[in-house]
């Protein structure tokens, strides 16, 4: 069981000048159990709070956040999480950094290094086992994020911005790379980014965000058009080039821009 | 011409080690001439080279101050072993303990506040008092002087980790205790090495002092009785002695350094 | 909110009165195991005074001369000195520094020369400061120096070095000859590290002139402190402490507010 659900959820961030800020207003979203739910939204529209909730690094003022039924009290590895900065420990090699989770729990060696062996495949990691991340492209220390996440069988998979401090060609490789890996191994995924094409592109519904305070604008329901169109079988290139795609790109850039010409920033 | 980058060489070799090599040879051969060649200066004031080897060798042989120049060198070395020792397995458990806590930060700062001002050789008095001029004394001098660095950066370590490190590891399910083991300690290594070099060299300078003061055996206590008997070759014999020692202790920790830190790109 | 605290000290936040509170208990701490040691007598007095015992004997060391002086003209004696030696110290060694960031030709020369002699602790050269001075002010002036020479000298090279290439650059294409270079950007952008360099350099001075008195004759608080324990009035020698902690403090927060002072002037901080 690993639907999310923000029911009601607000929050406020104390000022250091006395006061409150509200971040979130009042959200409510149910995201499937496996359904890949992208939020999109400009920076400071608490996207990447909601994220932070759902791992139980950040916890509401007001509302609730239940994973499976459950409210969430703190973070776990039912709950994976693939931080934009990578977060890989500087000190452990690639093999230790992807069975780090494994060895907490105390997973048996054997089991662990298999474990571990078969991520390493799946994520193009052979060869790379004894590097330390310094030692790796940006790329491929997502990569092993990525598998450290997927190595724990989580139930739910949070990803704040994963592709946001990799330069575009790399990033549009890992897109297709995840797409391929979310087909094969589909879990409940939040997807955390300011970028539209990767939202559609990625996942079965766009949640748009804007900002002050922090409240849904629309979701898109992306499912009927990449069935229809067949957007799997295609190269990324090509999907991102076909009019269908255009045309819901274009529509939550226009509910983005008229949100901003609402409420412009300071 | 200054921020001239790019090594220039003169025939052949770096020019850093020919200027180096030259302006050596040349103090060298100022205070040469100086004392024994020329005579510019009252041998008591500084001793010719000559007189430096004679001392050199009178202790290394016969001995001096109540032993041979290795048997202090190793007495005095053992004592900043020990002593740095006891405050590095004392200094950085507790700085991680108020790095990790905010609460035993606030309890245990003021204690600092108050006896950090007071330099490491003001205690020797004290310590002379309390442990009189033995080895005791000697340790407790060295474990005040290595103790508080090793704390403070022990404590700065553990603030400049990554709090983004912390919150993935506790994502994939550690505990606090292998948080602290797999992330805090590991990623306070630098700071916390940065904090022996400085204590270890400290240590030296405290130890050199408190033996000067008074002791029974030591470089410390060569010097002393040195300039008591105004023997200014074992003078100069006693200053190197102390300046090796410290040279080599601090290679030996960049070793050691080296082996733990493991992971970093070559800085 | 309640919640348990997962990230260390990042998650956690001392409100003012629970910080205040645990404050004054490190600060009761210590004073109640000090005067609770000395009140049930587990140590002798001659170990331990009491804090009582310590403030009496500083007020009466302010008044009545111990050692040959009054604690005032101790405390005196010592600032003097310790001011002069760091004054040779920083006029030689900053000047120094920046010349050898600058001119490398400088820097190779003598830097062997420096790092020969830097490793000799500077209390090793109070034999050979006898030597050459006797019982005169020179012999502290020159433990002094040493002792706060290194990082004026290495503090203002590390200065000059670092400061952006750029920046030089600029003054270089603008025509700048090389003395208005040093002058309007190389000084001015190694400040901040100067700085930084005299407040280690002051504490190794300060500590330096401690060391000094502890051993050759004179006034100042380290003669103090050590003919206290040579009469074992183990209080003087805790008054001796008490005013070398303060001088230190003081050098310390004032030179910290001047290198604050600079980096705000200079939107560094």
């Amino acid at each position: 069981m690993s639907e999310i659900v923000f029911d009601g959820v607000t929050r406020r961030f104390p000022l250091a000048k006395g006061g409150d800020f509200l971040a979130i207003d009042c959200i409510d979203l149910r995201i499937e159990e496996r359904e890949f739910v992208a939020i999109v939204g400009p920076s400071g529209c608490g996207k990447t709070t909601l994220m932070r909730m759902a791992a139980g690094l950040d916890f509401p003022t007001d509302g609730r956040v239940l994973v499976g039924g459950k409210e969430v009290r703190g973070p776990g590895p039912e709950r994976a999480v693939v931080f934009q900065q990578f977060a890989l420990m500087p000190w452990k090699n690639v093999r230790e950094n992807i069975g780090f989770g494994l060895m907490c729990r105390g997973t048996p060696r054997a089991e662990r290094e298999e474990a571990v062996a078969h991520y390493v495949q799946l994520m193009s990691l052979a060869g790379h086992e004894d590097s330390f991340p310094h030692q790796l492209s940006g790329g491929m220390q997502q990569r092993v994020a990525i598998a450290r996440a997927y190595v724990m069988n989580p139930a739910a998979l949070l990803m704040d911005e994963p592709f946001g401090a990799l330069d575009a060609q790399t990033r549009i490789v890992m897109q297709e790379e995840l797409v391929r890996l979310a087909r094969r191994n589909p879990r409940t995924v939040l997807f955390i980014t300011h970028s539209v094409e990767e939202a559609i592109y990625l996942a079965d519904r766009v949640v748009v965000m804007g900002k002050r305070p922090g409240r849904i604008l629309e979701t898109l329901d992306i499912t009927a058009t990449r069935q229809a169109e067949n957007w799997e079988a295609e190269p990324i290139e090509e999907v991102m080039d076909s009019p269908a795609f255009t045309h819901l790109r274009s529509r939550i850039w226009r509910l983005l821009k008229a949100r901003e010409q609402e409420a412009p920033a300071a | 011409m200054a921020s001239g980058r790019g090594a220039r060489s003169w025939l052949g070799l770096p020019r850093s080690l020919v200027l180096g090599t030259f302006s050596v040879v040349l103090v060298l051969g100022a205070w040469w001439a100086a004392t024994s060649g020329f005579r510019l200066l009252n041998p008591l004031r500084l001793p010719a080279p000559v007189e430096v080897w004679v001392a050199f060798q009178q202790i290394l042989d016969r001995g001096y101050a109540g032993g041979t120049l290795w048997s202090h060198a190793q007495h005095s070395l053992g004592l900043v072993a020990k002593g740095f020792a006891v405050a590095i397995f004392t200094g950085v458990p507790l700085g991680l303990l108020m790095g990790w806590s905010r609460h035993a930060e606030a309890l245990i700062n003021p204690i600092f506040l108050l006896l950090r001002p007071i330099p490491a050789l003001a205690w020797i008095p004290l310590a002379i008092v309390w442990f009189g001029l033995g080895d005791t004394g000697k340790i407790f001098v060295i474990w005040l002087t290595a103790f508080v660095p090793s704390v403070i950066n022990a404590f700065t370590g553990v603030r400049q980790v990554d709090p983004v490190l912390i919150a993935a590891a506790r994502t994939q399910g550690a505990s606090t205790a292998q948080v602290i083991r797999h992330v805090v300690i590991p990623g306070s290594m630098p700071m916390i090495f940065t904090g022996l070099r400085l204590s270890l060299q400290a240590s030296w300078t405290t130890l050199v002092a408190a033996e000067l003061v008074g002791a029974f055996f030591g470089l410390g206590r060569v010097l002393n009785i040195a300039g008591q008997d105004i023997f200014p070759g074992m003078i100069i014999v006693g200053m190197v002695a102390v300046a090796v020692c410290g040279a080599v202790t601090t290679w030996l920790l960049g070793l050691v350094e080296r082996r733990v830190i493991n992971w970093r790109p070559a800085v | 909110m309640g919640q348990r605290n997962f990230l260390g000290p990042s998650g956690t936040v001392l409100g003012h009165g629970e910080f205040w509170l645990l404050t004054l208990a490190g600060f009761g701490l210590f004073f109640g195991t000090w005067w609770g040691v000395t009140a049930l007598g587990l140590l002798p007095a001659q170990t331990l005074p009491s804090p009582l015992d310590v403030w009496q004997t500083l007020v009466r060391l302010w008044e009545r001369p111990f050692a040959g002086h009054v604690y005032s003209e101790h405390l005196g004696a010592s600032i003097r000195r310790f001011l002069m030696g760091w004054a040779i110290a920083v006029a030689i060694g900053i000047p120094l520094g920046l010349l050898m960031g600058w001119y490398r030709v400088l820097d190779e020369v003598i830097t062997p020369l420096f790092d020969s002699i830097r490793f000799v602790a500077p209390l090793a050269w109070v034999p050979l400061a006898a030597l050459w001075f006797g019982t005169g002010i020179g012999g502290p002036l020159l433990i002094i120096f040493v002792g706060s020479f290194a990082p004026c000298v290495i503090s203002a090279y590390r200065g000059a070095r670092l400061v952006e290439e750029r920046l030089v650059e600029a003054a270089q294409m603008l025509g700048a000859s090389s003395r208005q270079t040093i002058w309007h950007v190389v000084i001015p952008g190694s400040l901040p590290s100067i700085i930084a360099g005299l407040r280690v350099s002051a504490g190794l001075g300060w500590q330096s002139l401690v060391g000094s008195e502890l051993i050759v004759v004179g006034a100042g608080l380290g003669y103090l402190m050590v003919q206290g324990q040579a009469n074992l009035e183990t209080s003087v020698v805790i008054a001796g402490m008490i005013g070398i902690g303060i001088v230190g403090f003081v050098m310390d927060v004032l030179l910290r507010a001047v290198e604050s002072a600079f980096r705000r002037r200079w939107g560094q901080e």
